[in-house]
């Protein structure tokens, strides 16, 4: 990590621990905290596309995986959530193994096609599953909940510690926790051999492979690891909201939570977290807006992969280059009439 | 002798940072066959490329007949009359040998009197009419070569450019090969030949430019190149 | 018996349907390396083109599927100059084409949302009624219509590819880029032309899906993922090789649906396909049409 990277945590850490105790309104905590879970899931994405270089499109299927596995373990084996967690991510990396496996040894488009038909794959399976599970007893439910999807699997827990006004601060600081923990793999496998054997993937694949790299080994590695916090991130939201359905599946959360790769920044670490902010923030001026939200969207996409592909994370590092090369510069210039 | 049908004036080209060609000057007489000789790996390709324009030039000015090609893309070349068989031939492989020819008079204005050029493209390469039907991936390496050859000339270009025809050809071939060339010659083609190896052509060219890291060394003809052994020895292994 | 009769009406006729769009995408893909994700709402568009031509200008109903055909075609135009004319030869093209014409993807279908509405309408370019028996399996008029109607684009494609100068054209694009510019091939146009064709292609796609089921602004979503899994299983690029696989995923489906239940056939088609890959990761039919060098 370079100095500037800790300076921001620091800033970032601040405001972000420091917002609570403003007592700012409930619903600039419950949209801070949902930022926090998207940030955590694009943070991994970014890991696996921007990092790694797999195209894949599984991550929200792998978010559903964690999400609808905490609701099923809550549900059906009345299990504390807390407990459920770890196993949900857990589920989430055999899921994203078994999808590496299959896939990672094909080419770059062939991953991004079936990966992307993995979620659809999930979102027809659950919208067809209509039989009554004998689980759920008393209702005709199925077990997966179906279209409408499930609830009823209990949550963090911070209601009963910290009573009905102020649980959601509790739900507020246990997401930013996995974005901090998130954050903190990311900037690890980036700095570890890992992402040096990708760097030198990137740069010179022959010499990489010559030496031994095995870039599908590591892809393995990245996809499998990553997919714990993206799994992590669903069984989160499941508890936060207390139900989990196959929206969670839907093309436009894959269009928002793409936009906001895009638009942060693919393969730098901040990307994600800018992405998630610009692209909550813009939201909330869409909100009113219906459809022509998502034709905002699809337009915005458009527009950064073809003027900005590095998104405004990759805009802001060339200014800052610029800056700082002009900057050292001109205080060369000055310094030399001095001497 | 007579006038330059191309003109090449301090052409510079290159990959990314990397400069391939620096400065490249010569002209190519009508009527004439000039070859460029060089080690791989020194910019001739890329020199064919850049006059194609397949690969734009970075400097400099390329012209055809008395008018500029250099800024026009490689489609609009074709038409004013510049014929680049490449190297690695470039054909289309899961195409039929007729097909391929098909697509060397894809320019209306190569399709005068096709089927008279292609008796006479037939005649100087009899291979290709045994193999009409047969796809072109799976012809051989000299069969290849033919086809890229009857292809290219095909689009009736008053400008041939062959680069390294022999490369990659069994002896035996690259004897038919330049025979087809020394044909193309005798009817009086402008001939522009790329190649690494100086025996095949030192007979044949009426002038040979030497390229070496990208610019040009040395320039004469075949006679004055015998004379200067020692280039024949670092540049071309004797 | 009857349930492999069932599977085989079933099954061709949801291969007819799938074959038309994957066709074009594979075209498109072998032509210049796009995976166009705008394609499936190209087939919801083409679908409400026919409402449009019926129900809003009052075109007689056989006009409508030339009508639909032109727009699908003018659609292509528009998506090519939207992204693929700035992108083309740029760093990391190959993915952020995905993205970007994903972009427009949503445009077209969130644009059919705002002006349509959510609510499903019926195809009017549609036959009813049954044709007849094979065993005791009924065969409607509408399959035999998408069995036909898929059939004579697939051999008119044929044809075009082979047989003129503009589908040579198109086919030596996709085989040698360089090749065909040597050859006079103004190769930006050819990838024009070959959009077009693809939407085109997809909007007879989106009529026929849209007569078996309804028409909806998401109506694209599922017809283009099975026609992605189709090019995969096929090999990218390889266009008679999109038609067999076409075929097959379509049985496959239907003897999972049949056999199973509806909502298998998904799941079971792309199990399938991932095991082919593993095992042929080159496509089954390899890159036999537009082998690159």
């Amino acid at each position: 990590m370079m100095r500037r990277d800790y300076i921001l945590s620091a800033v970032l850490l601040v405001i972000a621990v420091g917002l609570p105790w403003l007592d700012p309104p409930r619903y600039l905590l419950a949209q801070g905290l949902l930022l926090f879970c998207w940030a955590t899931v694009v943070s991994q994405w970014n890991l696996v596309f921007g990092i790694a270089g797999i195209f894949s499109l599984a991550q929200i299927a792998i978010f559903a995986v964690g999400a609808y596995s905490t609701a099923m373990m809550g549900r059906y084996l009345e299990m504390n959530l807390w407990y459920a967690f770890p196993i949900a991510g857990v589920i989430g990396v055999i899921f994203s193994l078994l999808i590496g496996l299959g896939c990672l040894r094909m080419r770059g488009v062939y991953v991004a096609l079936l990966t992307i038909a993995v979620g659809q794959v999930l979102f027809v399976l659950i919208m067809g599953d209509g039989e009554c599970s004998p689980l759920n007893p008393g209702i005709c439910m199925s077990f997966t909940g179906g279209p409408s999807g499930m609830g009823g699997f209990g949550g963090f827990g911070w209601r009963e510690v910290l009573g009905g006004r102020h649980f959601i601060i509790g739900d507020y600081y246990s997401m930013l926790g996995l974005l901090i923990l998130a954050m903190a793999f990311t900037f690890w496998i980036i700095h570890s051999r890992m992402g040096l054997a990708f760097k030198a993937l990137r740069d010179n694949p022959e010499l990489a492979s010559s030496r031994g790299i095995s870039r599908f080994k590591y892809q393995l590695l990245v996809f499998a690891l990553s997919a714990f916090f993206t799994a992590e991130a669903g069984a989160f939201f499941a508890a936060h909201f207390g139900s989990v359905g196959p929206g969670q599946l839907s093309f436009t959360l894959l269009l928002f939570l793409i936009s906001m790769l895009i638009v942060g920044g693919m393969g730098r670490p901040w990307g994600p977290l800018l992405g998630a902010f610009l692209i909550m923030g813009g939201d909330e001026f869409l909100k009113e807006a219906g459809e022509w939200r998502h034709i905002g969207f699809g337009v915005m996409l458009l527009v950064f992969m073809i003027f900005l592909p590095d998104g405004v994370a990759g805009l802001i590092d060339r200014v800052w280059r610029r800056l700082t090369t002009r900057g050292g510069a001109a205080r060369a210039g000055k310094a030399a009439p001095a001497e | 002798m007579a006038e330059a049908l191309l003109k090449v004036a301090g052409v510079s080209a290159g990959y990314e940072q990397q400069m391939v060609l620096r400065d490249v000057s010569f002209e190519v007489p009508e009527g004439s066959l000039i070859a460029l000789l060089g080690p791989n790996g020194h910019g001739k390709s890329t020199l064919l490329r850049c006059l194609s324009g397949l690969l734009r030039p970075t400097k400099g000015t390329v012209e055809l007949a008395g008018k500029r090609i250099d800024n026009l893309p490689a489609d609009r070349i074709v038409g004013h009359g510049l014929v680049h068989i490449p190297q690695g031939d470039m054909l289309f492989p899961g195409m039929s040998v007729y097909d391929n020819l098909l697509m060397g008079v894809y320019l209306p204005s190569a399709r005068v009197r096709f089927e008279e050029r292609l008796k006479d493209i037939y005649q100087l390469l009899p291979r290709l009419k045994e193999r009409t039907t047969q796809l072109a991936r799976t012809l051989s390496g000299g069969e290849r070569r033919m086809l890229a050859l009857g292809r290219g000339l095909l689009t009736g270009g008053r400008l041939l450019m062959l680069d390294e025809p022999s490369l990659g050809l069994a002896p035996i071939v690259i004897d038919q090969i330049y025979e087809v060339i020394a044909d193309l010659k005798r009817q009086g083609r402008t001939i522009l030949l790329v190649e690494e190896n100086a025996s095949r052509i030192i007979d044949m060219a009426d002038r040979i430019h030497l390229l070496d890291t990208g610019t040009i060394v040395w320039q004469g003809d075949g006679r004055e190149l015998a004379a200067q052994p020692q280039i024949l020895e670092t540049y071309l292994g004797g | 018996m009857d349930y492999l009769i069932q599977i085989i009406v079933s099954g061709l006729t949801l291969g007819s349907m799938y074959a038309l769009s994957a066709v074009g995408l594979s075209l498109v893909w072998g032509s210049f390396n796009c995976l166009n994700m705008a394609h499936g709402s190209v087939m919801a568009l083409g679908a409400y083109f026919t409402l449009i031509a019926v129900d809003s200008i009052g075109f007689p109903v056989w006009v409508s599927l030339p009508f639909a055909m032109v727009g699908g075609a003018l659609v292509g135009t528009a998506v090519y100059y939207l992204s693929v004319h700035w992108m083309l030869n740029t760093r990391n093209y190959e993915t952020n084409i995905i993205i970007a014409t994903f972009g427009i993807g949503m445009v077209m279908e969130n644009g059919l949302l705002k002006i349509f509405g959510g609510y499903p309408y019926a195809q009017p370019l549609t036959v009813q009624g049954v044709a007849g028996l094979i065993g005791n399996v009924p065969v409607n008029y509408r399959s035999i219509v998408i069995w036909v109607v898929a059939a004579v684009l697939m051999v008119a494609l044929g044809l075009l590819l082979t047989r003129t100068r503009a589908g040579r054209a198109i086919r030596a694009v996709a085989q040698n880029r360089d090749g065909a510019k040597l050859m006079g091939v103004p190769v930006a146009r050819v990838y024009v032309q070959v959009l077009m064709l693809a939407s085109l292609l997809a909007a007879v796609s989106g009529i026929l899906i849209s007569t078996t089921l309804q028409i909806v602004p998401y109506m694209g979503a599922n017809p283009l993922l099975k026609a992605f899994i189709v090019i995969c299983l096929a090999g990218l690029g390889n266009i008679l090789g999109a038609l067999y696989a076409a075929l097959l995923v379509g049985l496959v489906e239907a003897s999972a649906s049949t056999l199973w239940a509806p909502q298998y056939g998904f799941p079971v088609i792309l199990v399938v396909v991932i095991l082919a890959l593993i095992w042929r990761p080159e496509g089954l039919f390899g890159r036999v049409m537009v082998a690159r060098q």
